[in-house]
């Protein structure tokens, strides 16, 4: 066995610390605070914060090019992702609307490039 | 059709029933873990998690875009704090899920809330919505999610595990690594549902790119915070035109 099989020391951290925090929000109102409800204005901010930080994360991956917004490189990409979003929402589910964008992104990579 | 051969009654119904029929339910979810499952594996090994460790990410993690999530960090190169808050972050929805879970279960044991806890999921969490709606299952709830589960979980772990061993003979042409933020779009254009949640995602994803640069991945905390404000204040607002619109 290599050490890349067994990981870091870091690595370790980061799964535990993920796992545990994970399980303390997950167990939060089914056990510490049993029978207790969110205030609805926190709830709703919750709720807003899941898209926001997904976006937050998305739109750098596809126009950033080693974190540089090159819109040169990265428009089919932009176009893949805009593909994706539109069978997402037509048709929801997660296998489609990722086999339509990288079945976009390949055409115009290799195919019309 | 008589649907009550189909779907027990709540007084017929045993535990064995129950977990029977959310097994069953939730087989036709695994097709869409594998995608997603795949990728998540590829990227913990890319971070240097090692194959062990991104098996160990999707057994105790069992959190799927907050496992890619960080292991997009920890690659990119931020500090360990920064990398494991973010992917909280992610996960901080399932307190709601959590509240929801708890109204239900008053009289669940100290051990019945831990396996409720462990497995909670967005998958799991709908499809308890939708028993509970129905008015199915009422004695053996824990039973039906445990049946989900037992399922859901075995082929998250697999198909990450496929994910850790297949990703590295995979060439980069094909830009596998692309395949996450298409998932995460996946993911969000469905929780799309009202304007409020669609401000916070356009505000989130600008002040993503224009944070970008901002030391620590901080740009990301300060994205979410933002988008989450433009929601709230959106909400405000259609909330008093409503009022007005009612006066006038």
């Amino acid at each position: 066995m290599t050490s890349q099989f067994w990981g870091t020391p870091e690595g370790w951290i980061a799964i535990a610390g993920l796992a545990i925090g994970t399980f303390l929000i997950r167990y939060s109102f089914i056990g510490f605070f049993a029978g207790k409800r969110l205030p609805p204005k926190f709830e709703r901010a919750l709720q807003l914060a899941v898209p926001a930080i997904f976006a937050a994360i998305v739109v750098p991956l596809v126009v950033m090019n080693q974190s540089h917004v090159d819109l040169n490189a990265r428009w089919p990409h932009m176009i893949a992702a805009l593909v994706t979003g539109l069978v997402a929402w037509w048709r929801g589910g997660m296998m489609l609307p990722i086999v339509a964008g990288m079945s976009t992104l390949y055409l115009i990579e290799f195919v019309l490039r | 059709m008589n649907h009550q051969s189909s779907l027990p009654t709540a007084h017929e119904a045993s535990a064995r029933d129950a977990f029977i029929a959310g097994f069953k339910q939730c087989v036709v979810l695994t097709p869409s873990y594998i995608p997603f499952g795949l990728v998540c594996g590829v990227a913990a090994v890319q971070a240097g998690l090692g194959e062990l460790g991104a098996i160990a990410l999707a057994a105790f993690a069992f959190a799927g875009s907050s496992q890619a999530v960080l292991t997009q960090f920890i690659a990119s190169g931020a500090p360990l704090a920064i990398a494991i808050l973010s992917g909280l972050v992610v996960n901080l929805r399932m307190a709601v899920y959590s509240a929801a879970i708890s109204q239900r279960i008053s009289n669940a044991t100290r051990r019945e809330r831990v396996l409720w806890a462990a497995f909670l999921v967005d998958q799991t969490f709908l499809f308890d919505e939708q028993r509970h709606a129905r008015g199915l299952f009422k004695a053996h709830p824990l039973a039906f999610f445990l049946g989900c589960s037992a399922i859901l979980w075995p082929t998250w772990i697999a198909t990450n595990t496929a994910g850790a061993f297949l990703g590295a003979k995979l060439p980069p042409t094909w830009q596998l690594e692309f395949t996450i933020p298409l998932s995460f779009i996946a993911m969000v254009v469905p929780l799309l549902k009202s304007s409020g949640q669609t401000g916070a995602a356009i505000a989130g994803g600008a002040a993503g790119a224009l944070l970008f640069a901002l030391p620590l991945k901080l740009g990301l905390i300060a994205a979410c915070f933002i988008g989450a404000m433009v929601g709230l204040v959106i909400d405000a607002l259609l909330a008093m035109r409503a009022v007005r619109g009612g006066k006038s």
